[in-house]
């Protein structure tokens, strides 16, 4: 038994696989939440009041806080993490790695950051020094871009995803970029109060833009670049080239589809903003 | 705009770009790196520049079997003026021959036709009992039309091995209900034999890459057509 998933090198089959310590990371993190913040009431709370505080999309949507964004990432986390998606993804399927990548750096974290409390000052970006530095903006645009290319280079993936130590090594380098990425979009930063809606949806924009390099080599490559999924045995007759290229336009279109989502939330909310509506100017 | 973003803008576009070179410098430095793992080159090989392994040098191996169609097929007559490429396997092998043979046939797509036409690919079945024509005939399509399939019996076959200095082919144990859908698995030699100019023989282990074959077959064809010319 693996306790994370790497390549096996075995040819693949729906014969459910168990993996452990995907369990106990995404229970950890689940009660590390229980832990700081509690569940209680917050969960089943309505949220029909128009723009409550912390609200990311208008009327209904439940605040920043809500308990239930938390468990949403956490599921995307796992979904992302555990069979079979993370299996096909660690030794078999390019495409299906680049949808790990999606739902553990880009999906998972700013649902996770949802679900933390408004006014914890000690989550604030700017209260710490390392936390300060790594969430400025232009600091998390650059490190997660760098994440994005450095956990994409075909010696990084071959020679990590074979072992089930490396495999978690990629994970949580994602999971830790998505998070840091998504930090100036989602907490309060009371040091950086020029980093409105606006500023927030450039950044977004950059990050849609910057990550076309690394998209454009994999889709258009003449070759396999990872001998991990060019050497795999074969999933439903999927050719390597092809698998790279589908995740290649995942990696485009996925985090498009990502971004520009929370362009548009941006978007409502400076909208609201210049209405002179009640509604916060510091959440996503 | 304001300047803070146009600063992002401009550093995120010049570290993009090094490092967008970087995943093109790695993604050569890694398939040649992969290329020297999988075959470790002997002398002969790198003062060749040849990505497969140099084997001793001998005449095409002389056998016949029946292709898909029922015709008697002769290996060395068939292929006497081709590049061939030779792999003992079979259709049910859930690893080694499916990504041999779409290796293979990807990078035959890509080469020029006067390359692609000079170029034999000969896939021996080490499983008649379950490898049928239709099945070998279904099977190979998938990959190439023009691919070969041959058959005859097991111990032919061996035979045929025996000669290459490969090792002979074993039916494993069916395994119990359930398991790999009641199949059985057949032990067989993973390196496809290529058969040049001359004497010239190479083997291509398990874990050669497209980049390897794209690299090696138009040498070895121009190698073939110079010796023909001469």
């Amino acid at each position: 038994m693996q306790w994370w998933c790497a390549a096996r090198g075995s040819a693949w089959t729906w014969s459910w696989q168990a993996y452990p310590g995907v369990w106990l990371f995404v229970l950890a993190i689940g009660l590390a939440y229980w832990r700081f913040f509690g569940f209680g009431r917050r969960l089943t709370a309505r949220h029909g009041g128009a723009h409550a505080e912390g609200t990311p999309g208008g009327r209904g949507v439940p605040p920043r806080g809500w308990p239930g964004w938390f468990l949403a990432g956490l599921l995307c986390l796992w979904l992302g993490l555990d069979w079979p998606i993370g299996a096909l993804g660690a030794g078999y399927l390019a495409s299906v790695h680049m949808l790990q990548f999606v739902l553990i750096a880009l999906v998972a974290p700013p649902l996770i950051l949802l679900g933390v409390p408004a006014g914890r000052p000690e989550l604030r970006a700017g209260s710490r020094g390392l936390l300060r530095l790594a969430t400025h903006p232009l600091i998390a645009l650059v490190l997660f871009n760098l994440v994005i290319i450095f956990t994409h280079l075909p010696s990084v993936v071959d020679s990590l995803m074979a072992s089930q130590l490396g495999s978690f090594l990629i994970d949580m380098v994602w999971l830790t970029g998505g998070v840091v990425f998504w930090w100036p979009i989602i907490l309060d930063s009371p040091a950086r109060p020029g980093f409105g809606n606006p500023m927030k949806i450039g950044y977004l924009i950059l990050a849609t833009i910057v990550n076309t390099g690394t998209f454009l080599y994999l889709t258009f490559s003449e070759l396999p670049i990872y001998s991990t999924y060019e050497l795999a045995p074969p999933v439903y007759g999927i050719s390597a080239r092809d698998d790279q290229t589908m995740a290649g336009l995942l990696m485009k279109v996925g985090t498009a589809a990502v971004l520009w989502t929370a362009i548009g939330v941006l978007f409502y909310l400076w909208y609201l903003e210049d209405s002179n509506e009640p509604s916060s100017t510091s959440h996503a | 705009m304001s300047g803070a973003v146009r600063t992002i803008a401009r550093s995120l576009s010049m570290a993009t770009a090094t490092l967008v070179s970087l995943v093109a410098c790695d993604a050569g430095s890694e398939a040649a790196r992969a290329t020297e793992d999988s075959t470790p080159p002997s002398s002969t090989d790198a003062a060749a520049g040849y990505r497969g392994v140099v084997l001793e040098p001998g005449p095409r191996p002389d056998f016949t079997l029946s292709d898909v169609d029922g015709k008697a097929f002769s290996f060395r007559e068939e292929t006497e003026s081709q590049l061939a490429l030779l792999f003992f396997g079979y259709t049910n092998c859930p690893d080694i021959c499916p990504v041999h043979m779409a290796g293979i046939a990807s990078v035959l797509r890509d080469l020029p036709w006067e390359v692609r036409d000079r170029i034999r690919v000969v896939f021996v079945s080490t499983d008649p009992e379950r490898d049928t024509p239709e099945r070998m005939r279904e099977w190979l399509s998938g990959f190439d039309p023009r691919f070969t399939g041959l058959r005859g019996d097991l111990e032919a076959v061996n035979r045929i091995q025996a000669e290459l200095s490969l090792p002979p082919a074993i039916r494993g144990a069916v395994p119990p209900d359930g398991e790999n859908g009641g199949g059985y698995e057949v032990g067989h030699a993973a390196q496809v034999l290529v058969f040049g100019a001359g004497d010239l023989r190479l083997a291509y282990p398990f874990g050669t890459r497209q980049v390897d074959w794209k690299h090696d077959l138009p040498l070895l064809v121009s190698e073939l057509q110079a010796s023909h010319r001469r």
